[in-house]
């Protein structure tokens, strides 16, 4: 990602002795590492997205300066994901959000403890339900 | 009894439906072209299949994750997006070639033109993944591939020079009349044919319709280990079928028409009956494994609900994503395109492809985070790497080799 910088080139001496890691109690999540890309799952099990980017900062505003303390606002889910992959920013308006005190627990999957059905992040599959798959004959039934 | 009788139906599906039209193309024209020289690249191309297969559906039993979740957090948005569009797009070329494959064997049975079964074909293979349950789907076209066999049967019908078989298999030499590149070029596609990417993404994904956990990883490998190397006598018997028959009379495999005469010869309408049934249900099943792989990779990739476990309202996107899968492979057969160039194209692109399939899943078969105990042993991942070398010089020369030799011509 960062441009490798030359030795010499570097903004801090070589020598720079750097302060000792903080061992915070509980558990340490890695935003990257842990929650993008990672599968939602709602309340009963289902998928509902992968996270596609986070939103930062307390919700609905949009400034931050240097020295507030950085929170998880909200997982992102759909368009975002192009924003992501091609750079950009899309306008806070757009996104779909899936509030951080929905989310239950963090482990090889995100699970949230509402039903998908209330999240605005699957308004297409609820489109795409309603208005093709749901219409062909036995789109409803149990297979076999 | 019930548990013996699941681990032989296991077994049975799993070489039944091992071949596809990409096997049985790609071995008839080897054989034809280059009697059982090739032979060896269908015994390392089972071994690592079975590999891949064990590794994915172990992954996928142990975490509940499939492959291409799994591709997406490891690789990030860019490069698994990269990786999706490259899966996506060959797997596609080869539901195109399996939709052609069933219209083609239906046109041997009744000599009505292919343009007219390949609606008929699409429409079957959309029913059954709208409306069959999966294990059912599994099991029937697993079972009449098995039908395949008439090959083999053919192959003693025939009585071959077997001494002769033996050192073309045993001390391989490119025949006189080939040039090196297209030997290796062939080589490529078999091991394309063998290794399929779809059967991966099918694999782990299957083991997530099918619910398995832990306690069915025994018989998953079992399956696998027994099942696929079965599958690949199966396809050296095609191979050496064509070379007994086909290669002396210097008969260039184009059509299906070919790739069954050695059994017509030998067994007569009943054997050409029996194996046109097999062919039917082996492209069959790999239509409706290459259609449901296509709505898995995307599904997973952009985390919506999928599988045949759900009713399809329930998992919406993915039912779409395959209906119009198989509308645009239906679309492309209808130009007339001949659906044996297509296999030929599609096993050599799925060479290139696997790569990306193949390391992801290795990764992640070693991450304890995912598997706890039962991450990778130190001799699967010796294996593992070996084949990592293999795969990747494969996936390079591919394209370069297509160049050279003009796709084999």
């Amino acid at each position: 990602m960062s441009p490798r910088l030359r030795r010499s080139a570097r903004p801090f001496p070589d020598d720079e002795a750097l302060p000792e890691a903080p061992r915070p109690a509980g558990l340490v999540l890695d935003a990257r590492l842990h929650l993008l890309d990672r599968q939602t799952l709602d309340v009963d099990g289902r998928p509902v997205a992968t996270v596609d980017d986070l939103e930062l900062g307390a919700p609905g505003s949009t400034s931050l300066s240097g020295d507030d303390t950085v929170l998880v606002a909200a997982l992102l889910s759909g368009p975002v994901l192009a924003t992501r992959v091609f750079g950009g920013r899309p306008p806070s308006s757009r996104l779909h959000r899936i509030d951080w005190r929905h989310v239950t627990d963090v482990g090889t999957t995100v699970r949230l403890g509402v039903h998908g059905e209330e999240l605005d992040v699957l308004w297409v599959e609820r489109w795409v339900r309603d208005h093709v798959i749901g219409r062909i004959p036995g789109g409803r039934h149990d297979p076999g | 009894m019930k548990r013996l009788l699941g681990v032989a139906l296991g077994i049975l599906t799993a070489i039944g439906g091992f071949l596809d039209i990409g096997d049985l193309v790609t071995n008839a024209v080897v054989g034809s072209r280059f009697g059982l020289s090739l032979a060896w690249v269908v015994a390392v191309g089972v071994v690592g299949i079975c590999l891949f297969a064990q590794m994915s559906g172990r992954v996928a039993a142990v975490s509940g994750r499939a492959t291409f979740e799994i591709i997406r957090e490891r690789l990030g948005p860019r490069a698994a997006g990269a990786n999706l569009t490259a899966s996506f797009l060959i797997n596609l070329l080869t539901l195109t070639a399996e939709i052609g494959g069933i219209a083609l064997a239906l046109q041997l049975a009744s000599s009505v033109e292919p343009r007219l079964w390949i609606p008929v074909a699409a429409l079957a293979v959309w029913l059954v993944v709208w409306r069959a349950k999966f294990s059912i789907m599994e099991n029937v076209t697993g079972l009449l591939g098995l039908t395949l066999v008439v090959f083999a049967v053919a192959l003693f019908l025939l009585h071959p020079p077997w001494g002769e078989l033996a050192t073309q298999a045993l001390q391989p030499t490119v025949p006189s009349q080939e040039g090196h590149a297209s030997y290796w070029y062939y080589a490529i596609a078999l091991f394309g044919a063998a290794m399929t990417p779809y059967e991966v993404f099918f694999f782990s994904s299957g083991a997530i319709e099918e619910r398995w956990t832990v306690k069915d990883i025994g018989q998953s490998r079992l399956n696998v280990l027994v099942g696929f190397p079965f599958g690949g006598v199966l396809s050296v018997a095609i191979a050496a079928c064509a070379a007994v028959v086909l290669l002396p009379r210097h008969v260039e495999v184009s059509s299906l028409s070919q790739i069954v005469l050695p059994v017509a010869l030998a067994g007569g309408k009943l054997a050409l009956a029996v194996v046109i049934v097999g062919i039917v249900a082996a492209t069959m099943g790999a239509a409706l494994e290459t259609s449901l792989s296509s709505g898995y990779t995307l599904a997973q990739f952009f985390g919506w609900s999928w599988g045949k476990f759900r009713r399809p309202a329930q998992a919406a996107r993915f039912h779409l994503t395959m209906i119009v899968g198989i509308v645009v492979a239906t679309g492309v057969l209808m130009t007339s395109v001949d659906p044996i160039k297509v296999t030929e194209f599609s096993v050599v692109f799925s060479a290139v492809a696997l790569p990306l399939t193949y390391l992801p899943i290795l990764l992640v078969a070693n991450d304890p985070e995912y598997m706890g105990e039962h991450v990778n042993g130190r001799a699967t991942n010796a294996v593992a790497l070996v084949y990592l070398v293999v795969i990747l010089a494969a996936s390079l020369a591919a394209i370069p080799l297509m160049i050279v030799t003009g796709a084999g011509s």
